[in-house]
């Protein structure tokens, strides 16, 4: 289900009614009422600006209309939607969006990217909850959910559409020479890195350019670096996948899965050097960095 | 009756006596058998005698204490190695992030066993094959129900099973058929409430507490009878406007009215004072306190209650003036030692504010308070039972809203007296934001960033006399695990990799540990013997595995 038309102006009238209510002179002011006009009257400004812009865009295509955020344009709408969000989904999503791992509550700045959704989607999640799974469906209104949606957008992890312009060939040979051992692109190379498939479009240029010449500034969970002595001397270089009191899991430096006890292990060394090679300018100049990221985009 | 007089008639008279006294005994059998059949199942003194029948386990803790210290030792420190699982129930439901957080009670063979989302199940303790299941059609409105669609266990009396849910209800089932007596509301859901306690039962009473302080409501506790369903009393955990309390509060009904104060967690009882512990949750809101000053009685308090009429005996508030949402809603233990050279009747308490409490639980009398975890908030009580607090947050990060510890059990161990929990090391910073106080919508009053590199857990043994810790064991990521001992050494603990592991009390030794392949969080082990063999339990994830040394 979406936000039709008819919902929305549903919607509008429903917090007109209850802002003039509140307004009302024999109501007592007290401060937590005065906030709650505020907020209605917000609301209220939105849905009728919304309603208007809806009906501008039911007359360009009534079928796509349903797909549409109408508040989309309407910078207030991701600054309330930021508060609902705080309000009511911080407690497992974080206050970032960013989710909270230990309790299975995802990274939602990741959404749109991860999931290829829409905003229609998105509504739809927010509003009936995901069947099956602790994500509960939710009693705002319709306005209230495209609010959400707009801060999810404003805060969704972004990289460049753009053609970054640089020399795909001379880009394809150097990621085959020293990205491809390790990092994986269209089914491609190794495992050990990140699948870089789709990356452009998920991290900014400068995050990119980062992650190359700081590989250990920040390390994403199951790519931390450990180093380990087993018993019989060997030592063991990997990326720590899970961990318990007892065990370890790991993806060793030639890319086996390899589960060991604590207790049977020389030594145990959480690094805080990536496995990942810094990548000087010496090394990869700026140009071929360029080079390297848009054969990464082409090949997307 | 002459009979105890003596001899005083002939033959005649003496058949006369036995044929009396057959009839008398025959009568006894009938009613037996009757009673038998009848399956009148356990009485409130069953209950009262807690762990003295090994085949039962009648209520939350074990018994009516908190201890969650069972008598066993056919499992022991020098066998436990050879611990292994006999049989697993899968509830066959796909909750996903809280699955089960309950403890299952024991009688006649038979484990009654509540699940999240208000699923319950009779299962035979021997091969974990079910009898009965049950499934509540909730509204698909559920507030804070919603959030955390969680159980954690049965009350039980007689042939009445009782179980609180997520709409915020109380209900009584058969406990033969899984067929359902009556149900009473106890707030409307739609405002926030909801349930998910195990009832506490005594001989005339079914004890039970709300959930939903992180909505504009105001927390209880009631009192319900076992058979007819009627309330008998309730305790208001805001005080009224001008009632005992309120002078801890503004001058505002509305703001009394929506104080929060949820109690959401079991309380223990005490037979010989007739008193109920009870503990109280969060001020609403929870981070945001501009509206709210004062110490904001009874939330964040352990409120001791006549059993007979729900009236307050004694306080004591753990964190006046909440802002950080640790809420005291932990299972409060009750022990009587020996406490710096007299018997005294206490009550111990490891609290979501990262400190260990001993009280007299006869007057609440504050005795100890000493920190169990390494963060800083404050690192002191005073004298007067008042935290001395160093960081209100603006010197750096403080524990996170889920706590020092939670509401999962901890245990006691008599004898070394050695208080058993699960402490959790974090990392927060808190940022209140005025909330939009709507009726039915959450009300936390801003938000919070927790450090995820900066978490950790652990098993913590702290000595009660002292609250110095004795032995720990550390986990890699913030646990919220609880602890059963018995009388072999071992304390049982969960973690939240999934492992179910055995302990030497004395010092901590990890002896036995089992992934059971999900987190085992807010449950701890129940132990029971059935034909000589003595059976450890635990849920985890969707899960109960039953372990034992050998095969039924």
């Amino acid at each position: 289900m979406v936000c039709s038309l008819w919902h929305l102006i549903r919607c509008s009238g429903f917090e007109v009614d209850q802002a003039d209510q509140l307004a009302g002179p024999k109501k007592k002011q007290t401060r937590a009422n005065r906030n709650k006009n505020k907020i209605i009257v917000t609301l209220q400004g939105l849905a009728t600006n919304s309603a208007l812009l809806l009906a501008l865009t039911v007359f360009s295509g009534l079928l796509q209309a349903q797909a549409i955020n109408p508040l989309e344009n309407d910078p207030r709408a991701a600054r309330a939607g930021g508060s609902l969000f705080r309000a009511q989904c911080a407690t497992c999503h974080g206050a970032d969006a960013r989710g909270i791992s230990t309790i299975d509550a995802p990274d939602l700045t990741l959404m749109w990217v991860q999931g290829s959704r829409n905003d229609s989607e998105v509504f739809t999640i927010i509003r009936d909850g995901i069947a099956g799974s602790i994500m509960p469906p939710h009693g705002f209104t319709d306005t209230e959910v495209w609010m959400l949606v707009s801060y999810l957008r404003s805060v969704a992890v972004t990289g460049t559409m753009e053609p970054i312009g640089g020399d795909v060939e001379r880009g394809a040979s150097l990621f085959a020479e020293q990205c491809a051992r390790c990092h994986r692109l269209d089914g491609v190379g190794g495992s050990l890195g990140p699948d870089l498939s789709g990356i452009t479009a998920r991290r900014s240029i400068d995050a990119l350019l980062n992650a190359l010449r700081e590989p250990s500034a920040n390390i994403a969970r199951r790519y931390k670096p450990v180093t380990l002595v087993t018993a019989s001397g060997e030592t063991v270089q990997g990326t720590i996948k899970s961990e318990d009191a007892f065990s370890i899991q790991i993806m060793d430096s030639e890319q086996a899965l390899r589960a060991f006890m604590k207790a049977d292990l020389r030594q145990l060394n959480k690094d805080v050097a990536s496995l990942m090679p810094e990548f000087s300018a010496a090394i990869l100049s700026d140009a071929e960095v360029n080079d390297v990221l848009s054969y990464l985009q082409a090949e997307r | 009756m002459d009979e105890q007089t003596g001899y005083r008639g002939g033959i005649a008279d003496m058949r006369r006596r036995l044929c009396r006294a057959w009839i008398f005994s025959g009568l006894a059998l009938l009613a037996a058998m009757a009673s038998a059949q009848d399956g009148a199942g356990p009485s409130y003194e069953d209950i009262l005698r807690g762990f003295e029948d090994p085949e039962r386990w009648l209520t939350y803790s074990g018994d009516y204490s908190g201890k969650r210290h069972s008598p066993l030792t056919q499992i022991d420190r020098d066998n436990v190695a050879e611990l292994r699982p006999v049989w697993t129930f899968q509830t066959g439901t796909t909750t996903r992030g809280r699955g089960f957080e309950t403890t299952p009670l024991l009688d006649d063979g038979v484990l009654y066993v509540t699940g999240s989302n208000n699923y319950a199940w009779a299962i035979d303790a021997r091969t974990g094959r079910s009898f009965w299941s049950y499934r509540r059609n909730l509204p698909n409105d559920l507030t804070y129900g919603a959030s955390a669609p969680v159980n954690r266990g049965f009350g039980m009396l007689g042939n009445r099973l009782f179980m609180v849910t997520l709409d915020a209800h109380l209900m009584a089932f058969d406990r033969r058929s899984g067929d359902v007596l009556w149900e009473r509301e106890l707030a409307d859901y739609q405002l926030g409430y909801a349930a998910t306690l195990a009832p506490l039962v005594l001989d005339d009473k079914v004890i039970v507490g709300i959930s939903g302080g992180e909505y504009q409501t105001r927390g209880f506790i009631d009192a319900f009878d076992p058979v007819s369903g009627e309330r008998i009393w309730r305790f208001n955990t805001i005080p009224g406007p001008g009632e005992a309390g309120s002078e801890t509060w503004p001058d505002d009904p509305a703001i009394l009215a929506a104080g929060g104060g949820g109690t959401w967690m079991n309380g223990s009882y005490d037979p010989d004072l007739n008193l109920i512990y009870w503990g109280v949750g969060n001020p609403n809101p929870d981070y945001y306190d501009e509206n709210r000053p004062g110490d904001n009685l009874y939330t964040n308090s352990i409120v001791a209650l006549d059993a007979n009429n729900g009236e307050l005996r004694w306080h004591y508030q753990f964190t006046p003036h909440d802002v950080n949402d640790w809420d005291a809603n932990q299972v409060p233990v009750l022990a009587d030692i020996e406490w710096r050279g007299e018997p005294r009747r206490v009550l111990l308490w490891g609290n979501r504010n990262g400190f260990f409490y001993v009280l007299d639980r006869v007057t609440g009398e504050f005795l100890l308070g000493e920190p169990f975890t390494a963060t800083t908030w404050a690192r002191e009580i005073g004298a007067d039972g008042r935290p001395i607090i160093l960081n209100d947050g603006s010197q750096g990060c403080l524990p996170d809203p889920w706590g020092g510890t939670n509401f999962y059990p901890p245990s006691f161990y008599p004898g070394l007296d050695l208080f058993i929990l699960t402490a959790r090391e974090t990392c927060a910073t808190y940022v209140p934001e005025e909330p939009a106080n709507t009726r039915g919508q959450s009300n936390f009053g801003g938000t919070v960033f927790i450090d995820a590199e900066q978490g950790s857990g652990a098993l913590r043994a702290l000595d009660i006399h002292s609250g110095d810790l004795v032995w720990e064991f550390t986990y890699p990521s913030p646990t919220f695990g609880g602890v059963m001992t018995t009388a072999a050494g071992l304390a049982f603990a969960g973690d939240h990799e999934g492992n179910f592991m055995a302990f030497d009390v004395e010092n901590g030794e990890n002896l036995w540990h089992y992934q059971t392949g999900s987190r085992i969080w807010g449950a701890a082990a129940i132990t029971y013997m059935l034909d000589g063999l003595q059976y450890v339990l635990i849920p985890s994830g969707t899960t109960l595995t039953a372990f034992a040394l050998r095969a039924p």
